[in-house]
């Protein structure tokens, strides 16, 4: 493999992370590639494209609370320069995909037409996030250049290394006020690996109709009716999760090997061996072993 | 370089347990030199492959491959041929032969279908050893149904010694469980209203697609002496010691994968509202001051 090659496998390594252990996968990366100038080079995009698409958190300078990095948050900087979305605190800031940290905070300009039904959605989501989720955050974003828009983004990780295990949940939908409908999609991955490495997978994708009453004019019923409508699918999803699991642990994991073989009982291994033995014994080599006063 | 070694397997414990083929192959990419030890120490799926003289199938893994060929236990042929392919000492493949019938009555006993193969190889120190494979899927009827897959490796050393012989079990299970599915759910009409159109509203027209997959591996090692009549004693010894292992590890792998990651998952996110349990336990805890006063 030549250097791009080798940066590449690397790149593809750090994007398939488990939560909350991109540093542990990083570190092995780096002692298995072992050349550290083109791999801190070559593996931002990787960081940058893991952050955005896991949730990351950011500490908002300032602002005391957290806002997801993600591509709903990134803003159109000038000359290139990527920055981040906090619209709860009306700033934006800079993002070390590395160390994680969030840097030269700016106000941002609240768009009129838009602002007054986000900020309601936001309000009743971090109500709903309080409900439901023990260490989430979530951030709300108005879509550029529309008022009918918004995305509604959700995460809470939990990371437990000491006792091997990590958990991520995100969610997000995409309120269109003008189609009348949400579209959404729930991840939710675990990690177990004490002497082992087991991993839950889930995706699941949702849309659904906005009742006819919710419109931008009646931002704060409109929003709780909103949020109302994602609990009652998240509930739903979470149920469905847990027959799922049910039916894998009844039928197909029990259909995959028995508890006991149908005896209920372990193996007789003489008997097993005994069968052939036996066949073998009386077929050729008799008086090996049963042979008595020859 | 062990260290370089020990960063691969980190990586392998870490990354998705259903992307473990294409990750070792990149691994190997990288560092060529260190092919053999990673082939030797990460566990991948099993592969089927049937044995051309018997018709019979078989399972390949590292343990039975010589360059690109695998062995067959049925026949002790290598396929692609192999003209110089190693295989067991006569007396080995004689004891090969029987742990072989042996593992399939197992197989038929606890997994009721499948494939099992059984390899043995000579050690320099006098000693031998051996590989028990055990594989079995599930292929779901319904595109709903769930599909499945197991696969057992159970790795060991047996030392002889007088009328003893002492083991050395590894054993690593993978399983692999994966349930699809897909609701287009119209609203609730019953059977005679299909022609009524379809009113809007909550829970009504959603429609949902989704994929739950758990996989994963885990393994334990363990040790024991078990007495020595004969050389087929070496069969029933490894036997009980897989049967107690694979028992042992099956409640394991349930309580992992069934109840461990579960909770995470409900650890995340509660279904109850947690304000709505905040005040249950104070007002439980206003109501035991009462009763204490």
């Amino acid at each position: 493999m030549d250097a791009s090659e080798r940066i590449q496998a690397a790149s593809k390594f750090l994007l398939q992370s488990p939560p909350g252990e991109i540093n542990d996968v990083l570190n092995d990366v780096r002692n298995i590639i072992s050349d550290d100038a083109s791999l801190q080079e070559g593996v931002l995009p990787a960081l940058q494209e893991y952050n955005l698409a896991q949730f990351i958190v950011a500490d908002v300078p300032g602002s005391g609370h957290q806002s997801i990095v993600s591509d709903a948050a990134q803003l159109e900087g000038e000359e290139g320069e990527e920055r981040f979305w906090d619209p709860r605190s009306r700033t934006s800031f800079r993002f070390d995909h590395l160390s994680l940290e969030a840097s030269d905070s700016k106000p941002v300009e609240a768009d009129n037409e838009s602002e007054p039904f986000r900020a309601a959605l936001e309000s009743s989501t971090l109500t709903y996030l309080a409900a439901h989720f023990h260490d989430g955050v979530a951030s709300v974003f108005s879509k550029t250049g529309s008022s009918t828009e918004f995305t509604i983004q959700i995460v809470a990780n939990k990371y437990n290394p000491s006792n091997f295990w990590a958990g991520r949940w995100r969610s997000e939908y995409i309120v269109d006020l003008a189609g009348k409908k949400v579209a959404g999609k729930i991840l939710v991955n675990v990690h177990y690996y004490e002497q082992g490495n087991v991993q839950l997978e889930t995706k699941h994708t949702i849309s659904f109709p906005l009742p006819p009453t919710i419109s931008v004019s009646s931002p704060n019923t409109s929003n709780s009716k909103i949020l109302a409508l994602i609990e009652d699918e998240e509930g739903k999803f979470q149920t469905a999760l847990n027959d799922v699991y049910h039916e894998m642990s009844e039928k197909t994991f029990k259909g995959l090997r028995r508890a006991l073989p149908l005896t209920r009982q372990k193996l007789d291994w003489d008997k097993v061996m005994g069968y052939k033995l036996g066949a073998e014994l009386s077929a050729s080599n008799k008086g090996v072993f049963g042979g008595n006063g020859s | 370089m062990g260290d370089l070694v020990d960063s691969m397997l980190d990586l392998m414990r870490r990354l998705p347990p259903t992307h473990v083929e294409e990750n070792v192959a990149a691994l190997v990419g990288i560092c060529p030199d260190y092919a053999d030890d990673l082939l030797g120490s990460v566990d991948q799926p099993l592969k089927l492959r049937t044995d051309r003289s018997t018709g019979r199938e078989y399972l390949a893994c590292d343990y039975n491959r010589d360059g690109e060929s695998y062995r067959s236990p049925w026949s002790n042929e290598y396929e692609p041929p192999l003209d110089d392919g190693t295989v067991p000492t006569p007396r080995l493949r004689q004891l090969e032969i029987k742990a072989n019938e042996a593992f399939d009555t197992y197989r038929e006993m606890y997994y009721e279908g499948g494939v099992s193969s059984v390899f043995l190889w000579d050690l320099d120190d006098g000693g031998f050893a051996g590989v028990v494979l055990l594989k079995k899927a599930l292929v779901p009827t319904t595109p709903t149904e769930p599909s499945g897959s197991w696969d057992s490796i159970h790795v060991f050393e047996a030392a002889e010694r007088g009328r003893q012989a002492h083991y050395k079990l590894t054993s690593t299970i993978m399983l692999q469980l994966v349930t699809r599915s897909n609701s287009d759910s119209p609203p609730d009409n019953g059977p005679f209203k299909k022609a009524a159109p379809e009113p809007v509203g909550s829970g009504s027209g959603a429609r949902k697609e989704g994929e739950v997959s758990l996989s994963g591996s885990m393994t334990r090692q363990t040790e024991q002496d078990w007495p020595l009549q004969n050389q087929e004693s070496h069969i029933a010894n490894t036997g009980r010691m897989i049967e107690e292992m694979e028992i042992k590890m099956r409640n394991l792998l349930q309580e992992v994968y069934f109840g461990k990651t579960r909770d995470v998952v409900f650890d995340l996110r509660s279904i109850e509202s947690l304000e709505r349990a905040r005040r249950q336990r104070e007002l439980q805890k206003e109501l035991v001051g009462f009763i204490k006063r």
